[in-house]
């Protein structure tokens, strides 16, 4: 090889980055469409996924690509949820205007939950998120005048989105309204994650020590990483409180962040398609299985979860992953 | 000459062991100097003190004229100090070409960008491929440093050390793990760096220490012993007691 090839072959993907992210986020509108079509009598459920992938990839953001430990991150979840609910209630009833009320609180809440969480890591962080996460609970509940306490803040009436399309009966301008949100986050996720910031993100999670030596200050990139993060959760959390017209406590609580991280690690907690194919499996067995029977949702989901972390530690979505790359006949490509 | 490192009295222990004991040593531009020593005598724990990485018990140390002796270890970096470490630290499931791009985003100040390809960043397109080949690494550059060969990943150090464009760079054992074969290669790539950065290597390789220092330390016990041309250091009847291993307690000084 000349120089200039070898250079070449340095600088060149295997597969071109923009447009393999370009065919993701078409499928995923795509999938969402057809699942529009094909089950228009539970959009219900549908739109509670679509709530619940932002918060999964909100989590995967700062556990998947930056390795930070939490339990708590519905604190974030619940402020953007809460923001949402109670400028709506206060009389700004615009859904676009809520989705950045909900966005914005969930940064805030993200940069100064991130301030005292990030200060640690590994164990104590893992508690002090589970602190976090409890206390904020026990203060919606308290502050019952703004929440509504543990009945929940209710009388969430949003105007149509953009004028036009009002909010109906059956859920569907809810749906489509978060379908679409979601299309636009995630292309914008997958060039973060691409971008030099995504990068040294990754770095950082592998080893500190290592980036530090090469002058980074970790602490304000993670801050930043779990800022937006934030502001990401908080948009599913502002979307759950516009689609369904009430936020509950539930909204910010342990077993929610838990149950986020549970279908992060299902999915792949490294790769934002993880964090959605985890959501979307474990929502919607929690949905058929946990009305049959509770006892066997939960029994069936330790065991998937076993079977995953023991025989598919990247997760689900590393199934297709590798089915595919015997279908190129090629080596996957690392880097991203 | 400009003195681009001044390190003075220098001292640490852990408990009772004491590593650092009044280390006292300057680096001008433009020197070679290697720091030897036997196992143990606190080769790497002096790169840790001057790094910030540890904290020395009392001394000074100044960059090209610069009191850093409190400063944080990545405002040292950012000054220019740079170094590598004696065990690989490298990304296990990172792209080898990836270490070197964040590595040279990070000296541009663009690792904070949160849009674009890094490889689009010309700083990046221009000199990753050129170091990576120049270190033979070119082959491997799309493979995660899970698989490859430990040799490849001490020319990866350096080769993130070497991208960061340091006014003085500690290496600490640049060629220890590495093959005979791309051993010539770490040697190759240190001959053409910029004559006037200040490089000081640790090294065992007693034949890669003449080939490269014009100057050589010897470190016994956390204490400089011995200190000149490499010739007359070799020739140095104590030093020579210290490597058959009859030097015991540090107590006699040359
Ligand atoms: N963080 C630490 N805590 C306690 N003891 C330490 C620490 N770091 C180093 N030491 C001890 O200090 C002494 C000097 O260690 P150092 O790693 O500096 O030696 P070295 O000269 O680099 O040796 P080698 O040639 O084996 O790399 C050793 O006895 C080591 O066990
Ligand atoms: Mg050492």
């Amino acid at each position: 090889m000349t120089s200039a090839s070898i250079a070449d072959s340095v600088k060149e993907k295997k597969t071109t980055a923009l447009s393999s992210d370009l065919i993701g986020t078409l499928a995923i509108a795509v999938l969402g469409g057809a699942a529009y079509v094909v089950f228009p009598d539970d959009l219900g459920l549908l739109t509670r996924i679509l709530a619940a992938a932002f918060f999964v990839l909100s989590l995967c953001l700062v556990t998947g690509i930056c390795g930070i430990a939490t339990l708590g991150h519905a604190v974030m979840y619940g402020a953007g949820a809460y923001a949402a609910g109670y400028f709506c209630v206060q009389g700004l009833t615009d859904p676009i205007a809520l989705i950045v009320v909900g966005a914005m609180a969930g940064a805030v809440m993200g940069a100064v939950s991130g301030a005292i969480i990030l200060r640690t890591s590994g164990l104590p962080q893992l508690v002090l998120s589970i602190a976090l996460v409890q206390l904020m609970h026990a203060a919606a509940n308290k502050a019952s005048s703004i929440t509504g306490g543990s009945d929940g803040l209710i009388g969430i009436s949003p105007a149509p989105v953009l004028g036009l399309f009002a909010f109906d009966f059956y859920g569907r301008t809810a749906y489509l309204f978060g379908l679409v949100l979601l299309v636009c986050v995630f292309a914008v996720l997958q060039r973060l994650v691409r971008s030099p910031f995504g990068l040294l993100c990754r770095g950082i999670m592998q080893d500190r020590v290592r980036v530090a030596a090469m002058g980074v200050s970790v602490y304000p990139v993670l801050i930043r990483m779990y800022t937006i993060s934030g502001a990401v959760a908080g948009i599913g959390g502002a979307l759950i409180a516009i689609a369904t017209g009430v936020v509950g406590l539930d909204s910010v609580s342990f077993a929610w962040s838990a149950e986020a991280l549970v279908m992060l690690v299902l999915g792949g907690a490294s790769s934002l398609y993880g964090a959605l194919i985890g959501t979307v499996v474990f929502m919607t067995f929690e949905h058929f299985v946990s009305a049959a029977s509770p006892f066997h949702w939960l029994a069936i989901v330790g065991a998937l979860l076993i079977a995953v972390v023991l025989f598919l530690p990247k997760g689900l979505q590393s199934f297709p992953a590798r089915f595919l790359v015997k279908l190129r006949g090629g080596r996957r490509d690392h880097s991203s | 000459m400009t003195i681009l490192l001044k390190v003075e009295d220098l001292s640490r222990s852990f408990g009772g062991l004491i590593v650092a004991s009044n280390i006292s040593l300057a680096l001008e531009s433009g020197d070679r100097a290697a720091l030897i020593g036997p196992n143990g005598a606190g080769k790497t724990t002096f790169i840790n003190l001057v790094t910030g990485s540890l904290a020395p018990s009392s001394g000074r140390i100044e960059l090209a004229g610069k009191d850093i002796t409190r400063a944080a270890s990545v405002e040292r970096v950012r000054l220019g100090l740079v170094r590598s470490f004696q065990v690989s630290r490298v990304f296990r499931e990172m792209a080898v070409r990836d270490h070197v791009a964040l590595a040279i985003l990070q000296r541009e100040g663009k690792s904070g960008r949160m849009f674009g390809d890094p490889w689009k960043i010309a700083a990046v397109a221009s000199e990753a491929p050129a170091i990576l080949e120049e270190l033979g690494l070119a082959v491997v550059a799309h493979e995660p440093v899970s698989q490859i060969a430990y040799g490849q990943q001490r020319l990866l150090e350096l080769a993130i050390a070497l991208v960061l464009r340091p006014k003085v760079l500690l290496l600490d054992e640049p060629a220890a793990g590495v093959p005979r074969g791309e051993a010539r290669r770490i040697e190759q790539a240190l001959a053409r760096l910029p004559s006037d950065i200040a490089v000081l290597m640790i090294e065992h390789d007693i034949d890669l220490v003449f080939r490269f220092a014009r100057r050589v330390i010897v470190l016994a016990a956390g204490r400089i012993i011995c200190e000149g041309p490499p010739a007359a250091v070799a020739a140095d009847p104590h030093v020579r007691e210290v490597y058959l291993g009859s030097y015991a307690n540090g107590s006699r000084s040359v």
